[in-house]
């Protein structure tokens, strides 16, 4: 196989990764670089279990091609804490049980993040929104709604408005 | 009102940590060095013989270690859910149907496994199968198996005089109901990753309901005493049911033991859904008898099931089936029965509701048509017929506790207004048509009768007061282990937070039973407190010894000691510690088993449960006439719990039910033909979204159940159960046209709109 050597930057740090050019992000993230906290639940795009952030953006990991990283900043799960301090997402998803089985959460976090990026106020329609390509058998998604709208609720007290 | 102080009270799942900041460990996530790639081969037709099966060639490919088929299994080639074992890992000659495994390989890579599979040279005699149930059960028809009948088994459960009871109706009314074929869709799928550790023993990481089954099943396929098997479930995602039965454990542990290497199976979404067991497609015929004046007096009701060519839970299915088919009410008489059909379809066997959906489906939708017919409002019928504690139901058993079913009733008709929605706008454009249904399940707890229903739990109190708990008790995300520590940290009197759980493995753990039946709250539960009350005995007698004052005035409490309401100056570390000097014993194991102390009648079903839960949904909805579409504005969900352990746990059973349950009313079908699936993956096999849940109105109430853990019974399964008949109540509401059929397609709607229209012109509107 013809490997070609694909730069990105996860979770802030620069990779440079040999890859083939039929991997995908997914498969990067997961076998290269060892970040298993990013799932795949169908390899065809209609879970969302691995949605990452890539420049911003809310993006299904199994169907970004290797190439299409390159020169990308790209935020997985293990990137939202910081020094150990979990992110008003991850405290939220975990107070307001907006998780059970675990293994969209890791997915559903990366939707509500790269949400709150874009769109620091979103109303419950627009978080239905961000989250409807996150499938969750278990049947989170009205807890979610209320992990990202406490998220919300602290980040504007923290700004003191 | 027991004043408790960890029960009840909302605390964040056991390793909820691990899983937000993506350190959960599932079975896709272990990585093993020299951990090869295992992949099974699936057969081209769903009903062959196999004439020809060569893996000469691929054994011979680069990166290929071992590549196993049916004569390469040196123990049982069989699964053995339950006996019969009928159900070979790989088959040797006769592949009955799309799921069946033909051979196993292990490979270096992905790629390399893949090429195994494609050089595997098979040949078939394609054989004529059977792919309808109803033809299945014609003399003469096709034989899924030359030694057995197709219907595999036919219960009837008899009670009262049938002729009698429908002598005294005024009103009979018989309707045929159909439920679809339905998918776990569990988010990860089944996984196992097996290695042989340095003392000879077969370790097995495995995504499961039943850990100590699969090392059973496991030694008896690899020829291994059961103690040089270890299973240890790692996080696990999701299963509700689709891991009850072993998946691929079995086969990964046959390639790690065959190539030396660990070896690790992970099933694509397509191989998930072409293989394991399913919801029960089920017909079920219903004829009930009423007075003029509201009461039943009679139900027949005959429930025949597809289940596929093996028979795993299938049998066990459809008696659940027929034991609740005349529904949270009185009935003097009664017939009850179902088929349990062999066919070469998908298997089908334990799915959330074990039964219990395909059952509140038919007989709620015949609840609203006996009203319709008697022109009885669906809420009065239902209070006038509900049961009530002591009433003895067609299964021979009396109601412990029945309150709930009345109670739930009247609670989800206050919170949703039953009485005042016809001022509200039924049609709020021509071509909207809104409405209401109602609808009630009962639903049991536990095994049943005469099936083994029993868990250890162990104990142990550390020298600075914190607590172990071992279960063997998987928890795929219904939050089991959660549960578990709040129960052993109020029995105790610690905090929550002092108590960690570890979960199931067999080399660690005791047996605790498969997560099933809504039953480890319950059953775990049970032996949880029992293991918790030599170690509070302990810790107290030292306490009264310590202090002179009598045990019986001495608590603790949220790892505080109190004598009455007076906190005293010790604490349960220095407790401890004392205790182990004066050579107390600070662990424990506690065993529980199921109790039946109520004898059954003669002639009685024998695996009749005792426990049972009850709840009633209201569904309001909005129907496009001209497109079909449904919409769910609104749900009110009141589920009896028994008593809520965990807040947050509890919601999210009871929302998470009634999700899939919307799916199944709304949008699920796996569609197979003549024995192949064509709907493989998730962007064709629908699963509600965030955008398909409405608002949800949930409200627990806490009626306690003798014998359980403060008064706690499951939650798992029951909210799931009313919704499906509660929206098509609530569709036939809107349309005022029967239905009989889930799920509500906008193509069913459409079509029964006008096959209506056929037979009822439209000029007296």
């Amino acid at each position: 196989m013809n490997e070609i050597e694909i730069h990105l930057a996860v979770n802030g740090i620069p990779r440079t990764i040999q890859s083939e050019p039929g991997n995908t992000l997914l498969e990067i993230l997961r076998d290269k670089l060892g970040l298993t906290g990013t799932k795949e639940g169908c390899g065809a795009g209609d879970c969302g279990a691995c949605v990452v952030v890539m420049d911003g953006q809310a993006v299904n990991a199994c169907l970004v091609l290797a190439a299409q990283a390159e020169g990308t900043q790209v935020i997985t799960v293990e990137g939202l804490a910081q020094d150990g301090n979990l992110h008003p997402l991850q405290s939220y998803f975990a107070e307001k049980w907006a998780l059970q089985c675990g293994f969209c959460t890791p997915g559903m976090l990366m939707s509500c993040y790269a949400l709150l990026l874009n769109n620091p106020n979103p109303d419950p329609d627009e978080i239905r929104d961000a989250i409807s390509g996150n499938l969750c058998r278990c049947g989170t998604y009205q807890s979610v709604v209320e992990a990202v709208l406490a998220t919300v609720k602290m980040s504007q007290e923290a700004r003191g408005g | 009102m027991v004043d408790y102080s960890v029960i009840g009270r909302q605390a964040d799942a056991v390793r909820s940590r691990e899983v937000v900041t993506g350190q959960a460990r599932y079975c896709p996530d272990i990585r093993l060095p020299g951990m090869l790639v295992g992949k099974l081969l699936y057969p081209e037709l769903p009903c062959a013989r196999i004439t020809r099966l060569d893996v000469s060639v691929a054994r011979t490919l680069p990166g290929v270690v071992t590549v196993l088929t049916a004569k390469d299994i040196p123990g049982e080639n069989s699964y053995l859910y339950a006996p019969p074992a009928d159900q070979p890992l790989l088959v040797p000659v006769r592949v009955r149907y799309q799921g069946d495994a033909l051979a196993a390989v292990a490979a270096e890579t992905e790629e390399s496994a893949q090429a195994a599979l494609n050089a595997i040279q098979v040949e078939y005699e394609p054989l004529e199968g059977v792919y309808d149930v109803l033809e299945a059960m014609k003399p003469g028809a096709q034989q899924v198996w030359s030694d057995r009948e197709n219907v595999y088994d036919h219960l009837v459960i008899d009670h009262g005089d049938i002729e009698a009871g429908f002598k005294q109706a005024d009103i009979i009314i018989e309707h045929t109901y159909l439920t679809p074929l339905v998918e776990h869709a569990f988010m990860e799928t089944e996984g196992a990753v097996a290695y042989r550790d340095g003392d000879g023993t077969m370790v097995v990481y495995s995504s499961c309901q039943a850990p100590h089954r699969d090392r059973m099943q496991i030694a008896r396929s690899l020829g291994l005493p059961e103690n040089q098997v270890r299973v240890i479930t790692p996080h696990i995602g999701g299963a509700f049911g689709g891991k009850d039965e072993a998946h691929v454990q079995i086969h990964a542990a046959l390639l790690a033991q065959a190539s030396g290497r660990p070896v690790r199976i992970i099933r694509s979404r397509e191989e998930s859904i072409l293989t394991h067991v399913k919801r029960h497609p089920v017909i079920v015929r219903y004829r009930s008898g009423i007075t003029r004046d509201g009461k039943l007096t009679a139900v027949h009701a005959e429930a025949i099931g597809d289940t596929g060519p093996y028979l795993n839970a299938g049998k066990d299915v459809m008696n659940f089936v027929a034991a609740t088919l005349s529904g949270p009410y009185f009935v003097p008489h009664a017939r009850l029965e179902s088929y349990t059909v062999f066919t070469n379809n998908p298997i089908c066997g334990a799915m959330r509701g074990y039964g219990i959906p395909q059952a509140s489906f038919a007989y709620e939708a015949q609840m609203d048509l006996l009203a319709r017919a008697i022109n009885m409002d669906p809420l009065e019928i239902r209070l006038l017929n509900g049961l009530e504690t002591g009433m003895q139901v067609p299964t021979g058993v009396t109601i412990r506790e029945g309150r709930g079913m009345k109670i739930c009733l009247q609670e989800a008709a206050h919170l949703s207004g039953w009485k005042e929605h016809d001022k509200e706008d039924r049609q709020p454009a021509p071509h909207l048509r809104r409405g209401w249904g109602i609808a009630s399940i009962w639903f049991s707890i536990g095994m049943g009768r005469n099936i083994p229903d029993h868990a250890t739990a162990t104990l142990e109190m550390t020298l600075d007061g914190s607590v172990i708990l071992h279960t063997g008790a998987a928890d795929m995300g219904q939050g089991a282990h959660t549960a578990l520590a709040q129960m052993a940290a109020e029995a105790i009197g610690v905090k929550f937070e002092a108590v960690k759980v570890i979960g199931p493995d067999t080399d660690r753990t005791f047996d605790a039973g498969p997560s099933v039946a809504s039953r480890q709250t319950f059953i775990s539960g049970n032996a949880v407190l029992r293991a918790a009350q030599p170690v509070r005995e302990a810790l107290l007698q030292t306490a009264s010894e310590l202090t002179g004052l009598p045990m019986e005035i001495l608590q603790l409490k949220q790892g505080l000691v109190l004598a009455e309401d007076e906190v005293l100056s010790l604490t349960v570390s220095e407790l401890a510690v004392k205790a182990m000097e004066q050579n107390r014993r600070l662990q424990a194991d506690g065993f529980y088993a199921m109790e039946y102390p109520e004898p059954l009648p003669p002639h009685s079903y024998r695996y009749a449960p005792s426990v049972f839960t009850f709840g009633t949904q209201v569904a309001q909805v909005l129907v496009d006439i001209e497109t079909g579409q449904v919409t769910l504005e609104k749900l009110v969900v009141v589920q009896d719990a028994g008593k809520v352990i965990n807040p947050g746990g509890a919601r999210g059973q009871v929302e998470g039910g009634v999700i899939m349950g919307l799916g199944y009313a709304l949008m699920e079908e796996l569609l197979v033909g003549r024995g192949s699936t064509q709907n493989l993956n998730l962007g064709n096999y629908l699963i509600p979204t965030a955008k398909d849940v409405p608002g949800l109105i949930v409200k627990i109430m806490e009626i306690p159940e003798p014998y359980a853990p403060y008064g706690a019974k499951g939650l798992g399964e029951p909210p799931l159960t009313p919704t499906a008949p509660a929206i098509l109540n609530a569709v036939v509401d809107a349309i005022g046209i029967p239905l009989y059929r889930i799920p509500l397609t906008p193509e069913r709607i459409l079509t029964a709109i006008e096959a209506h229209h056929a037979e009822n012109p439209p000029n007296d509107v």
